[in-house]
Formats: structure tokens, C-alpha cells, sequence
């Protein structure tokens, strides 16, 4: 069986607060404090909606917090390295 | 559906304490972390990882899944009626990709499972799933369709756990970008109690391919040349993720030279631009008739590589 489907680009319209703490099955507390902590960033432009780009940086710091029941500053600069390695390996 | 061996998925004892567990969880989770690990089936091993500890590290579901005692890894199995009886496992975690979970633990412990013991009265929205979805660099120009194969537990009317496929037909917009993400309402884990259904995230990546360098919307392409087009100058034709375009090489180009075409990049407002890199290719020398007009360029033409390469420090 095959389905259609009404599909979306999260970037065209950004994801709330709400949203982005259910994608990546963090509460909206856990969002607002990282967004405190610079470990996320939005732009002023941005008026709180979230991009890809926002999505797949928060799914990777709770996972690493998760699993390793890490620090949230340092899941950070973990998740700032593989970045920095995407980065390099685009070149 | 198959037993899985969660001890051995850890590499830990049946006797492991829950620090031993905990320390193997790690180990494994940063060998295995589908971000940095360079093994082929990274994320399969971090899911069935994830699934073991998931397990063995709550200490209800472990007590639970000791009591079903030891089977070899693979074996057909089927839980023994009120397997889970006398265990009450705590049942409001939500780890985060449950639902790519076996068989074996969607019967067992899923959330399903819980529902069918009553342990999710309370209406509840079903999980967002998150799915890759590769594609390749023309898709992006021209827009594509992708059929996406999705797999979820839910009670049968008798209240057992059945798994089953579905498939979507899902329109891939042009002008996407690796790493955007397409969001399809309702498609995530399905809701109890009347909740609603969560949403499915489909995240956008580029098939690798070695003909392209893609950097935002911008595309960089290499286009093999000869030396006498680099040379010359010519016409040339260049097959490109748009399909071929006319372009003039200037004479007296060098290998590495780069052609912009303005908006000719991955579509969008305002489009990418594509870069067409030549790289000069040299003709074999495989006949006598080649190896005698390199011997007539060589006595002919005075060229010194080295010290033209010197010279233009």
C-alpha cells in the first residue's frame, strides 16, 4: 500500500519551541536553557522558529547528554567538533 | 520473532552490575555513534545498543527479561503468557528512537506492549520518528519522488503487538538542500488513548558523489578538459547536474581554473552558483602516432615545466 502524503520543508515556515522539543523528545525547558546558554543560537531575524540547521544541532546535543550523561557544555563542544568535521569533509 | 541476547549486544556477563553495564553502554556508544564512526553499519549497531541498554539498565525491565531465561541469539521465541507478571516496569521514558526498536522489544516492552497492560491509560501523542533519505545532487535541481518504507508496532483487535510496514510516496521539493528536513504530519508513532499521531522527519542527504562538491547551493564541478582546449580556448559542452550547458573555456587556462555560472547552482531565491573546475587531462601516449606528436612538442616547443612552476612563485 502506498500512501500520499501532504509534505513540508521545516525551513520554509521553522519549527516553534514546542515542536523542536518534541522532534527531538526534549522538554521545552531543556530547548529554553540552551537557547540561555548559547549552546543554541537563533538569529533575531529568526523570531524563534527553527530550522534544520537548529533541529539537527539539538538532536545531536541530547543525544550526547543522553548517552553519556554528559555536561551540557561539553556535549556541546562535541557536537561543535563534528560540525567542524562535516565542515571539512564538505571541501 | 527472533530472542535477542542483550548481554551479548553489551559484551557484558549475565552477572554485569549496572556500573559494568553503564561503562559497556559508553564504550560502545562512542565506537558505534553513527556522527563519528567510520564502521559501515554504525547506526544498525548503535540502535540494537541502544535497544540492550535500554533494557538491561532499567532494573524492572531487566529483572523481567532475566525471568525469561537465556536463549541462543536468533531463536524463534515467543514470550511465555504473563511473562512480565509481577513486574511493573516504570513507563514514562520515552528513549528516543524506540520505534526503530526489534520485534522482540516492541513485544516485549515497547510501548504498545505497555498499552496492552494497561500501563498508558492516559491519552498520549505519539512519537516524532526521524528517517535519511538519500538522494542525488539532480534530484535537487529537478525535484523528485521518493517511496519511504515506514515500520511501527500497534495492537491487533486481540491485543497483541503486531509490527507492520507501510510505504509513502513522498515529493522531494526542488531546489532542497542536504540536511534540510521534510516534515510529514501525523506519519511519526501512533497516538494512545486518543492522542494524536507524532510527526515524521525526513532528513535530506546527498547520494556522495565524486564528480561534485556542494556547499550550501553553491556546486562545484569538475569538467575534464584537453590540454589543447585549455590551450586554445574552445566550446565546449559540460554535462552538468542540470543537464549539459555550452561553455567557453578562455585560452591560456590552467589546470584547476574555475567557471562561474551565475544561478546555475542548486535552484532557490536566490539560486546557487555552479563552478566548473577544469581539470586537464593529458592523452595517453598509446600508439606511435601520439608518442611522436609529444616527441614533436617537446623538440618543438622549448617548455620547461619546472622553471615555469619556479617562476610563478
Amino acid at each position: 500500500m502506498i500512501e500520499r502524503t501532504l509534505e513540508l520543508l521545516i525551513d520554509d515556515d521553522g519549527l516553534s519551541v514546542e515542536e523542536l522539543a518534541s522532534a527531538c523528545a526534549v522538554s521545552c525547558e531543556w530547548i529554553e536553557r540552551h537557547l540561555e546558554g548559547g549552546l543554541l543560537e537563533v538569529s533575531a531575524a529568526e523570531t524563534m522558529r527553527f530550522t534544520s540547521v537548529h533541529l539537527l544541532r539539538a538532536r545531536r546535543l541530547a543525544d550526547i547528554e543522553r548517552t553519556f550523561e554528559a555536561n551540557e557544555e561539553l556535549a556541546a563542544l562535541v557536537v561543535d567538533l563534528i560540525e567542524e568535521v562535516e565542515r571539512l569533509r564538505g571541501r | 520473532m527472533e530472542f535477542k541476547d542483550y548481554y551479548a549486544t553489551l559484551g557484558v556477563e549475565k552477572t554485569a552490575t549496572a556500573d559494568d553495564i553503564k561503562k559497556a553502554f559508553r564504550r560502545l556508544a562512542r565506537k558505534y555513534h553513527p556522527d563519528v564512526s567510520k564502521e559501515p553499519d554504525a547506526a544498525e549497531r548503535m540502535s540494537a545498543i541502544n535497544e540492550a541498554n535500554t533494557v538491561l539498565s532499567d532494573p524492572e525491565k531487566r529483572a523481567a527479561y532475566d525471568a525469561l531465561g537465556r536463549r541462543p541469539p536468533g531463536q524463534d521465541f515467543r514470550p511465555p503468557p504473563d511473562w512480565d507478571a509481577g513486574f511493573e516496569f516504570s513507563g514514562n521514558e520515552s528513549a528516543p528512537g524506540q520505534d526503530e526498536f526489534s520485534d522482540f522489544f516492541a513485544n516485549l516492552f515497547g510501548r504498545a506492549a505497555r498499552a496492552r497492560r494497561g500501563a498508558d491509560a492516559a491519552s498520549m501523542r505519539g512519537g516524532d520518528h526521524h528517517a535519511k533519505v538519500m538522494i542525488d545532487l539532480s534530484d535537487a535541481y529537478h525535484g523528485a519522488t521518493r517511496a519511504v518504507t515506514l515500520r511501527s508496532a500497534r495492537l491487533d483487535a486481540g491485543g497483541h503487538v503486531v509490527t507492520e510496514e507501510r510505504t509513502l510516496d513522498v515529493t522531494i521539493p526542488r531546489g532542497v538542500r542536504s540536511g534540510q528536513h521534510i516534515r510529514l504530519r501525523g506519519q511519526g508513532a501512533p497516538g494512545y488513548g486518543g492522542g494524536p499521531a507524532g510527526d515524521l522527519y525526513l532528513e535530506i542527504e546527498f547520494r556522495p558523489d565524486d564528480r561534485y562538491v556542494v556547499d550550501g547551493r553553491d556546486v562545484t564541478q569538475r569538467v575534464p578538459v584537453a590540454p589543447w582546449e585549455a590551450a586554445l580556448g574552445a566550446s565546449i559542452e559540460a554535462p552538468t547536474p542540470a543537464g549539459p550547458v555550452e561553455v567557453t573555456v578562455p585560452a591560456n587556462s590552467r589546470n584547476g581554473r574555475r567557471l562561474r555560472l551565475r544561478g546555475r547552482g542548486i535552484p532557490g531565491d536566490p539560486p546557487g552558483d555552479l563552478y566548473l573546475e577544469l581539470d586537464l587531462v593529458l592523452p595517453p601516449a598509446d600508439t606511435e602516432a601520439a608518442r611522436e606528436l609529444y616527441r614533436t612538442m617537446e623538440r618543438e616547443m622549448n617548455f620547461k615545466p619546472r622553471q615555469a612552476t619556479e617562476r610563478s612563485r
